[in-house]
Formats: structure tokens, C-alpha cells, sequence
């Protein structure tokens, strides 16, 4: 038997409105929390804003004063290290190795802030020890953004931002790279919010998938994608939820 | 299996080698003949022996200087004057990048001078610094200051937004972003024009050294001139394509060893 606990909110959305100067904003009075703990992947058409509502929950991008985004209880004001943004591309430096750029992740950290031995440990966690010496230009989109999560992983964060991390790579690839953040869920049980293009990616991935309405963004579905079902891309469930997500977007 | 695969480099250098080869021929070929031409274009086998005998001395008794010294002076201004160049420019466009008040005062300034040629600045440049190395100094950082700045700024504009959202996401200090990533990402494309500028600082230090400077490789063909001495004038044209070869060729391979990564 599971234990039943009340969900703790690690990001509450209130009334947030971003409108980059313009009149009509991706975001205006939207309103939506993320649960702690479980991976929450956004989806939607493009230019929807959910974008800019990952950029939001990072404190990249910084709403009207009418409302704001409370991360752990406090208003956002700006990026901070407990919050680490994946991006599509360009996450790795390429003047880095993959062990420099992972080592990045420390660097702007206090020394009795940093774990000895944690950057060997994450290379082992995604499967790059042996690759430790090599320049991102002598990677696989795949093994870049491996690198990628490693380096968030080592600054020890409590949320990782994921911006379609996985849309250049293969569809083999990327169900690999699935299967290594599942892996990576269970060991931390980290807050993941994940942006993606990909629905079948989002119900496989999610453990809450939301899909957003065009501009202004508003909550058109939001779905509990835990269940057993919902991880066979076979399944009717799986296939039923499948249709109506693309029934809403298209 | 071996040999095929070095074919390729192989190559180029030896038919590059073959038409240097065949022009010294010809040069040689044209001056056996003796005559107006030989007189005027030397062939090595001939400006080589007299430098020889000259001992490598190049001018007229105590003032007389090595081939080495003349080199020497030359490297000096170029390489100090595009270092020098080269630190100013990034300063400045970090400078630009990061205050819009300073965009706005001095952008009209570098676009004003950035035309005026090098070799226009000597006669000011000698007024102010006198005969001697500042000068060329002074002329080689005017021939490459405002390009590189220009290439900073335009490096800068090309870096992928990611970058700077990264650093900062993990901590990074705008002035700790500056160090650890602009720099490196802006480093390569600034040397690539570093080098392609380096013929024209090249060229405004040898003009220097021809109208004002007493010593350096341009003098060496001053001299030439003035004393009638044809093979003088060959003798310094050709070291001068020589050297200025090899630092393009050095300055290439610190480009592809040394700061080998594109952003």
C-alpha cells in the first residue's frame, strides 16, 4: 500500500504576465503550480509560450510585478544554481573538454560547497567516462547533452529545466536518453519540468503532461500520466490520450 | 597504403615547391644573360654572393647593421605593435558590449579613424614619438586597432545566447562571464583577423621603416635605392616575402593548435 502524502508545490505560478514590451504577451494572468518531485512536461503548439514559461520558472525571464512565479515559497527574481536550464543546443563549451565542461558546473560554487569526487560519479552516471578527454565537437548529439546533464547534475540542483533537450536526436537516441532520465528520476526524485514537441516523448517521459492553448497560454489539458498504461505506447489509454492531445493542438 | 594516404598533403607543397622552383629558374635563366636586366632584377645567385661577402652587413661603415638586427627590428614593431592591438581591440569591444553609453560615444570615433590609413598617421607619428620604435609601434597598432575592435564586436553579437544563460544559471558573476566565456568564445575569431591584418601591419612598418626610420628591413631597400644598389633592393625584397611567409604561416598555426575551437 502507498502511502498517500499531500503534494508539495515546488513552483507556484500566480497571475504571471510576460509580454516582452509588446501587447500581447505569450503569458498574461496565467496561473499553474508544479508539484516537487515529479517530471511535468509542457506541450503545445509553437509560439503557445511554453517557452517562456520554462524561462519563467528558471528566472530568466522575469513577468509584470502583477503577479510572479514562487519557487520553495519565495518570489523569483532571477536564475539561480538550485534552478539548471538543458537547452536543444549550444549547452556545452567548446573550447572545454567533456570533463571541463562538466567541471563548469562547480566552478562559480564555494569550495566547501563542493563535493569531492562528484564530477568522476556523474561521468559514470551518464556513461562518459571513457569519453572524459574529448572536445563536444568530437561527440554525438547524443553524448552532448549527456555532458549537458551531468553538468547540472553536479551543482547539485533541486529543479532541472529541460528546453526539448532531446528534439535533434534520433528516435533511438532519444529513447535512450528517455530511459537514462528515468534512471536519473529514481535515484533523486528532482522536480524536471521539460518542454517538448514530442507527445509521445511527453507521455512516456511525464509524470503530469500539460498542454497549452495559444496565446494568451491557457491549460487546455492536464493530465495524470503515472499509471503503468500510459508508459506502453500501445496501450488504449496511452493511444486515447495520445488523440486528444492532438486533436487539441492541431 | 601508407603512401596514398600522405599523398594529399604531400601534394600541394610539392607542386608549390616545383613553381617557386621554376620562377628562381627563370629569374636565374634571365640575369645569365647579363645586360639592363640583370641590373635592374638580380638573380639570387648573385645579390646572395654579395651579401655574403658583405658578411650579412647591410650600410656604410660603423652604421652598418646585420640582416639579423634589421629582422630583428622589424619583428619587434610588428609583433608588438599587433599585441598590443590585439589586447586594446577585446578591451574595447568588452567595453562596447557592455555599456551602451560608451557604444554611443565612441563608435562615431573608431568609424572616423578606422579609414584613415596607416601610413597616413607617419608624418603626425614622427612629429609626436620622434625616429624610433614607438613609431612603428604606434603605426602597426593604428593598421590593425580598429579592424579587431570591429571583429570583437561582431564575435561578440555571434556568441549562441545559450552561453551566457548557462554560465549565469551556475553562478557565473557578469564579470566572471566575461572571463570564462566571452573571452574563449570570442578569442578564435579575433586571432583569424589578427592574421589576415597582419599583411597590412606588415606593409605599414616596412613603409615606416622606408620614409622615416633609419633601421628595419624597409631600410634595407631604402638604402638599396639610394646607393644604386639593385641587388640590395632584391636581396631585401626577398627576405621580406620570406619572413613575412613564415609568421603567416606561425601565426596559422597557432590559430589551428592553440585556439582551434569555432563557437
Amino acid at each position: 500500500m502507498l502511502m498517500k502524502t499531500e503534494p508539495v508545490d515546488a513552483f507556484r505560478v500566480e497571475q504571471l504576465t510576460v509580454d516582452y514590451g509588446g501587447e500581447s504577451g505569450p503569458l498574461q494572468d496565467f496561473t499553474l503550480s508544479i508539484r516537487q518531485g515529479e517530471i511535468t512536461c509542457l506541450l503545445g503548439r509553437s509560439g503557445c509560450g511554453k517557452t517562456t514559461l520554462l524561462k519563467t520558472l528558471g528566472g530568466f525571464v522575469v513577468g509584470r510585478d502583477t503577479g510572479g512565479v514562487l519557487f520553495e515559497g519565495r518570489y523569483l527574481n532571477g536564475p539561480t544554481p538550485d534552478i539548471v536550464m538543458i537547452f536543444q543546443e549550444n549547452n556545452l563549451f567548446p573550447w572545454l573538454t567533456v570533463r571541463g565542461n562538466i567541471e563548469f558546473g562547480l566552478k562559480f560554487k564555494p569550495k566547501d560547497k563542493r563535493r569531492a569526487g562528484v564530477v568522476d560519479e556523474m561521468l559514470q552516471i551518464v556513461g562518459l567516462s571513457e569519453a572524459a578527454h574529448r572536445y563536444p565537437h568530437e561527440l554525438s548529439g547524443g553524448m552532448r547533452q549527456r555532458t549537458a546533464i551531468a553538468r547540472a547534475l553536479v551543482s547539485d540542483p533541486h529543479v532541472l529545466l529541460l528546453d526539448e533537450p532531446f528534439s535533434a536526436l534520433d528516435i533511438s537516441l532519444r529513447r535512450r536518453m528517455h530511459a537514462l532520465m528515468m534512471e536519473l528520476w529514481e535515484k533523486t526524485s528532482m522536480t524536471m519540468v521539460m518542454v517538448t514537441h514530442n507527445i509521445e516523448e511527453a507521455l512516456q517521459m511525464g509524470h503530469r503532461v500539460v498542454v497549452l492553448g495559444d496565446r494568451p497560454a491557457k491549460v487546455l489539458i492536464d493530465a495524470d500520466t503515472r499509471s503503468e498504461a500510459m508508459k506502453d505506447r500501445y496501450s488504449p489509454e496511452f493511444l486515447a490520450l495520445q488523440q486528444k492531445i492532438e486533436s487539441v493542438i492541431y | 597504403m601508407m603512401s596514398k594516404r600522405h599523398l594529399p598533403s604531400a601534394g600541394p607543397l610539392l607542386v608549390g615547391a616545383l613553381s617557386v622552383g621554376l620562377l628562381l629558374g627563370l629569374w636565374e635563366l634571365a640575369g645569365l644573360k647579363g645586360g639592363a636586366l640583370a641590373s635592374v632584377l638580380p638573380p639570387p645567385s648573385q645579390f646572395l654572393r654579395s651579401i655574403i661577402q658583405s658578411n650579412f652587413r647591410i650600410g656604410l661603415g660603423s652604421q652598418a647593421a646585420t640582416v639579423t638586427e634589421s629582422l630583428m627590428a622589424t619583428f619587434l614593431r610588428v609583433f608588438v605593435g599587433m599585441g598590443i592591438a590585439f589586447v586594446a581591440a577585446i578591451l574595447t569591444g568588452a567595453l562596447l558590449s557592455l555599456s551602451r553609453f560608451a557604444t554611443w560615444a565612441l563608435s562615431p570615433i573608431l568609424q572616423l579613424l578606422a579609414p584613415i590609413a596607416p601610413i597616413a598617421w607617419i608624418p603626425t607619428a614622427i612629429v609626436v614619438f620622434g625616429i624610433n620604435d614607438v613609431t612603428a609601434i604606434f603605426i602597426v597598432f593604428m593598421g590593425v586597432y580598429f579592424i579587431l575592435t570591429l571583429a570583437t564586436l561582431a564575435e561578440i553579437r555571434r556568441i549562441p545566447p545559450e552561453f551566457g544563460t548557462v554560465a549565469g544559471n551556475l553562478g557565473a558573476t557578469p564579470a566572471q562571464r566575461w572571463l570564462w566565456v566571452t573571452l574563449p568564445a570570442i578569442l578564435p575569431g579575433v586571432f583569424v583577423l589578427l592574421r589576415t591584418n597582419f599583411i597590412a601591419a606588415w606593409m605599414a612598418v616596412l613603409v615606416a621603416e622606408m620614409v622615416g626610420l633609419r633601421d628595419g628591413l624597409g631600410a634595407i631597400i631604402m638604402m638599396g635605392r639610394n646607393l644604386f644598389n639593385n641587388e640590395l633592393v632584391m636581396f631585401g625584397m626577398v627576405v621580406i616575402g620570406l619572413t613575412g611567409f613564415i609568421v603567416d604561416r606561425l601565426l596559422q598555426f597557432i590559430g589551428q593548435r592553440i585556439l582551434w575551437w569555432r563557437v
